[in-house]
């Protein structure tokens, strides 16, 4: 695209590409005598056409001279009988355009494009895969420029540029102006260009509206661009907004993606936090601050400094926990009633919570996951996974040696293979067994430990209003003692992953996970169930202890981090530089770090019910943890040797919020919310038997107000009625069963189509290994120069041992020619998705394989009578060669008639001529075998012949458009790309 | 910034707006790091920054593709990787957050095409290799690794088996490999 100027179809540079790739076309072959040169002109403008564009139009001329209106009927016209060339672009579509509206993807042609298409074809995709055409075309440009010869060929490439500019800009225009700004925006061509396109559009649009003008289209005109201002002005705001650029550009510029990911992660648990905060803040503290703001505590109560790490005394009256919030309906200027306004906020949030968690992890989960390769180690997967946005000079040459090494390690893992032996093999099932039994066993360890000494607290801990200082002290244990374990065990765990011997990284990393994961959740599982089944009974306001303990949970595993990130890791980058200079510089290890946000979100989730400012707390946190950790690894980290699929790694994480924490601690707070008391003395809920409860009093309420059926109805008939939630689960599954179906089917598609693209490209390479072998045959020929070619066939007329040099030179011509459009392919097939193009050389080529071999057999047979030298042989002879010129008259009469057709069509008859000339030249042969034959019968078998082939052409020709099968292997590749797509948003469906 | 507002124009930082997937914000920091680049006298937006210029960004001074980007994104007339101002604004949006997967593979495509005719091929790949893994001795490839890593390239990648990876094959990988999108990145 580099030396396309606005409007410049006329660029210099442009028709050096083309003249060029005309040029090699001929310096390649020029040498040989090629039959098909005569059509020349024609056949290369349509060529160059059905390679850009695939739509494939015929008479470009014409058609790009035709003003506006008419030129979109004619091209559209010579499109309709075209079935490749509708085929192609209908399947070539979907894929280019990341649209939703393509996801009922079809393969089967749908040829009965309607003429009116043209006008209102709304796909994008069109437009965008067309100019790929055209810019891959112009992208194909050689370093040595040639002569400029073939004018014809710049002119039919011209207009069709022009054409294919138009049509472009016709489509814009019928788009809406957002869209078209995304079309515009999507269009992969040089900044000149969109802007001259959109100066076209706007042109044709102001044009167009100068006829209707309307007050109201003016006003619309002017609305529609104020809010896309108004939304470039807020998304500029947005990013003015945004927390950390510069921080996070010089991580992701040092350290990489996957580093960086982490600290997105911990981000975004921020947003989490400050949302539930303004949610709690708002809906639940302000009310009762405005109403009543001085907490009852008693006299004796005093803040003391310690409340700040345990979180009790004086923090016990405050609104910080559940217990300093009132049960009263709040008098003021409406009513107001804590109760249900405590339930509801919670309840909304949790579920607000879910959803977003949902949301997040099902995209990130088909984006990262249903796309990606299976294969673990591609090269592919190191190659595209190197990040262009680092910066620093140092982590380049790093991440370089790193690339290096998993490169090599990618090839010397694919050579070995599983060449293990079976004692190996046990030996490497005993340590994973071993390893997985000592860290389970380690989890349940701490979990019993953490139930003991939780029964121990409870004994020391009275429930009384006022506690001593070492009592309030003493509560600190078990926070301590269980962030104590999750520092320290892990690092176990780290431990024995280093015996064990993983097969690929990805497996060592998921078992690490998922035994942090198993410690995790017991050591909470069993706080929950002493904070449920022990501390539920024993004291009067039972949740504010339990909000209590939740805060002295987050704070110290604050501090854990704190010296876990400075201890950690500063110990080990002194370690590793100082001392033992063969550990190295520590990595950041973003695993474990990211479990430790989520243990610590999962802490304020649970706690959410219990103590509804805890969300405070974790955002001080989170704040201080990013310019903590931040620190923490420019000073004392390198970069990670490996570049780890980030992006997978995060869908995991995000799955694992989700899965075991957010539902555990959903089901935490429902159970609370359901099944347990609350506390009689306190809080909003006393006086009822569950917090659930509390909706049915109002119902209660509801009831009496007139206008509120509809409310009662509901609750009775939707939300208290199992049959409701029955039926709601059957329909569920039953759309499930169905989606599962269709990806199951789309699936196999995908196989069917990825073996036909398979069996497409054998076909053609066993073609052409045919060809080189033939041509290794036949190794001492001149190649003569392209345009002797019809002089040497005229020559044969005269001299019978003409015949000779003339299969010969066919031989060479041919494979010439074939080499040229295997050039052509791949040309095209880089360029844009021409499988009309494709198809039509792999056609050519099969016509001319047969055709060579019978030409192949004429000079083998030729030969040998040539040596007898009888009279009646120089008569077959002359007789054949005769019917070959003939034949090739007719062929050039063909050629002139399909270059005024569209190409498949070409390519059909001239494979059927040529099999009809191959058939005819059999015959020859057989002639001349045999001295005694009139030349009336040679010429019989010959017409006979050319008959039988042009009947065959007519049968064909109409059969062909209902054939897939040759369609070519980039549009298959696009298929596949499209269903993909289409099937990933069927996955998203459910 | 006001200034640099001012010097813009309301109606064409719309237009680039409109015609790039970047913010204001970004535009105009684009164009207050450019003016920086050009000289004193030329300070029009039809000005043309020299390749060597260009690469002095801190961005792009140590990407290994430098000159690769220049000569994609640049539409000089003789070829010497120059960027004018619209040239620049059309680099940063394909290398920007919000820029599709399909315009990102698209450029991708065309940086790795060293020799620019249209396909990765052989020597495309090989260089490509050579450009990622660093030209000092201890950690090029030997030949028959490379031999070896750009078969199982083409194996995995090259459907039709025609010896080349063509732009729809380099799509569909991409399309498998998530971390593209966040690596194919370049913030100013």
């Amino acid at each position: 695209m580099s030396s396309y100027s606005n409007g410049g179809f006329f660029n210099a540079a442009y028709h050096d590409s083309e003249t060029l790739e005309i040029d090699r076309r001929s310096s390649s072959k020029t040498h040989h005598t090629n039959p098909y040169a005569r059509e020349d002109p024609a056949w290369r403008g349509e060529r160059a056409e059905t390679h850009h564009s695939s739509t494939g139009w015929s008479s470009s001329d014409d058609v790009g001279r035709a003003p506006w209106g008419s030129r979109q009927d004619e091209s559209w016209r010579g499109r309709e009988s075209i079935p490749m060339g509708v085929l192609s672009t209908h399947q070539g579509s979907p894929s280019w355009q990341h649209d939703h509206n393509h996801s009922t993807f079809q393969i089967a042609p749908d040829s009965q494009y309607d003429r009116t298409m043209s006008i209102r074809l709304p796909s994008s995709g069109n437009m965008t895969m067309r100019w790929r055409g055209l810019a891959m075309r112009r992208m194909s440009m050689f370093p040595t420029a040639g002569p400029d010869q073939l004018a014809f060929a710049e002119d039919a490439i011209r207009d069709e540029m022009e054409n294919e500019e138009q049509k472009l800009v016709e489509e814009l225009v019928a788009l809406s102006t957002r869209d078209r700004i995304r079309a515009i925006q999507d269009l992969p061509m040089s900044f000149e260009e969109k802007k001259h396109i959109r100066n076209q559009v706007l042109a044709f649009k102001s044009s167009k509206q100068s006829h209707q003008f309307t007050c109201f289209a003016d006003c619309s005109e002017n609305v529609s661009l104020s809010l896309r201002r108004c939304g470039y002005n807020i998304n500029s705001a947005r990013q003015t907004l945004e927390l950390w650029q510069g921080i996070m550009k010089e991580i992701g510029g040092k350290f990489g993606t996957s580093v960086l990911s982490y600290f997105l992660f911990l981000k975004w648990l921020l947003m989490f936090n400050i949302f539930s905060f303004l949610v709690n803040f708002g809906l639940i503290t302000i009310p009762v601050l405005v109403y009543d703001h001085s907490p009852n505590k008693p006299p004796n109560v005093n803040f003391r400094g310690l409340e700040i790490l345990t979180g009790a005394g004086y923090f016990n009256y405050t609104v910080m926990y559940y217990g300093g919030y009132s049960n009263e309906t709040l008098e003021g200027l409406v009513d107001y009633n804590m109760q249900l306004s405590y339930f509801f906020t919670i309840a909304v949030y949790m579920v607000l919570c879910g959803i977003a968690l949902i949301f997040s992890m099902a995209s990130s989960f088909r984006k990262n996951y249903v796309l990606a390769d299976s294969s673990s180690n591609s090269a592919w997967q190191l190659l595209c996974s190197w990040n262009f946005s680092i910066t620093n000079e140092k982590a380049v040459t790093q991440r370089m040696n790193n690339l290096c090494v998993q490169l090599k390690e990618s090839l010397s893992e694919k050579a070995q293979g599983e060449l293990l032996t079976r004692s190996e093999k046990l030996k490497h099932f005993g340590i994973y067994l071993g390893s997985w039994l000592l860290s389970t066993s380690l989890a349940v360890g701490c979990g019993a430990s953490v139930y003991y000494l939780c029964q121990f607290e409870q004994q020391e801990v009275t429930d009384a209003d006022h506690w001593s200082l070492t009592q309030e002290a003493e509560t600190l244990l078990v926070p301590f003692m269980v962030s104590l374990i999750n520092l320290v065990v892990p690092l176990f765990y780290s431990l024995f992953n280093k015996f064990e011997h993983y097969s690929s990284q990805r497996r060592q990393i998921y078992a690490l996970v998922l035994r942090n994961v198993l410690l995790k959740v017991s050591i909470l599982g069993v706080l929950c169930y002493y904070w449920m089944n022990v501390v539920a009974e024993k004291f009067s306001c039972w949740e504010s202890m339990v909000g209590q303990a939740l805060y002295r949970l987050v704070i110290v595993d604050f501090f854990f981090l704190m010296l876990g990130s400075f201890f950690g890791e500063f110990l080990s980058n002194v370690i590793g530089t100082r001392f033992l200079p063969r550990l190295g510089v520590p990595e950041f290890d973003v695993a474990r770090n990211v479990l430790e946000l989520i243990y610590a979100q999962t802490l304020a989730w649970i706690g959410i019910y219990f103590s509804p400012l805890l969300p405070t707390i974790q955002i001080l946190k989170f704040f201080i943890m990013f310019y903590l950790k931040k620190v923490s690894l420019t000073q004392n980290c390198q970069p990670p040797r490996r570049s780890g699929r980030a992006a997978q790694m995060q869908t995991i994480f995000i799955g694992l919020l989700f899965f075991p924490f957010f539902v555990g601690a959903l089901s935490m707070v429902a159970y609370t919310a359901w099944r347990l008391t609350p506390s009689e003395r306190c809080g909003p809920f006393r006086g009822l038997n569950s917090t659930f409860s509390v909706v049915g009093v109002w119902i209660d309420d509801l009831e009496e107000i007139p206008g509120s059926d509809w409310v009662v109805w509901i609750y009775q008939n939707v939300i208290r009625s199992e049959i409701f939630y029955f039926l709601i689960t059957l329909i569920i599954l039953v759309f499930i069963y169905i989606f599962w179906q269709v990806t199951k089917g789309r699936k196999d598609l995908i196989v069917l189509l990825r073996q036909q693209i398979v069996n497409e490209g054998k076909d053609k390479s066993f073609l052409l290994e045919k060809l080189q072998n033939l041509q290794k045959a036949n190794p001492n020929k001149k190649p003569k120069p392209k345009n002797h070619k019809k002089h040497t066939k005229r020559r044969s007329d005269d001299q019978s041992s003409g015949g000779q040099s003339t299969s010969n030179a066919m031989v060479q011509a041919l494979l010439a020619r074939q080499r040229l459009e295997d050039d052509e392919e791949r040309h095209s097939a880089g360029g844009l998705p021409v499988p009309s193009d494709i198809s039509t050389s792999s056609v050519l080529m099969q016509a001319m394989l047969a055709r060579q071999r019978a030409d192949k057999q004429d000079e083998d047979l030729c030969q040998m009578p040539n040596k007898h030298q009888t009279s009646s042989s120089a008569l077959a002879m002359a007789m054949q060669a005769r019917g070959r010129a003939e034949d090739h008259g007719r062929d050039e009469y063909y050629g002139a008639e399909d270059f005024s057709e569209n190409s498949f069509n070409r390519s059909s008859t001239l494979m059927q001529s040529m099999q009809a000339r191959q058939r005819a030249e059999e015959n020859a042969a057989y002639d001349v075998d045999d001295p005694s034959s009139s030349v009336s019968s040679v010429m019989m078998q010959v017409m006979q012949a050319r008959q039988r082939a042009e009947e065959q052409d007519r049968i064909q020709v109409p059969a062909a458009p209902q054939n897939p099968a040759p369609s070519g292997s980039s549009s298959l590749i696009q298929a596949m790309l499209a269903r993909q797509q289409a099937q990933n948003e069927y996955d998203d469906g459910y | 910034m006001g200034t640099t507002a001012s010097q813009l124009g309301k109606d064409l930082l719309s237009e680039y707006q409109e015609l790039t997937f970047l913010t204001k914000q970004e535009i105009l920091l684009a164009h207050k790091r450019f003016t920086e680049l050009l000289n004193k006298d030329e300070k029009d937006h039809t000005a043309r920054v020299s390749m060597n210029t260009i690469l002095t960004l801190p961005e792009l001074k140590s990407n290994p593709f430098k000159e690769r980007i220049c000569h994609v994104f640049s539409t000089s007339e003789n070829k010497d990787g120059g960027l004018t101002f619209e040239d620049f604004l059309d680099l940063l949006s394909a290398f920007s957050d919000s820029a599709t997967l399909e315009i990102k593979s698209h450029y991708a495509f065309r940086i790795f095409d060293f020799d620019d005719d249209g396909t990765l091929d052989y020597g495309d790949l090989e260089k490509l290799v050579n450009c990622l893994t660093g030209e000092t001795q201890d950690t090029r490839l030997t030949s028959e690794e490379m031999r070896q890593l750009i078969s199982n390239i083409l194996e995995e990648s090259d459907i039709d088996k025609d010896g080349t990876v063509n732009l729809s094959e380099f799509q569909h990988v991409i399309s498998r490999s998530p971390d593209f999108v966040s690596s194919f990145k370049i913030v100013l």
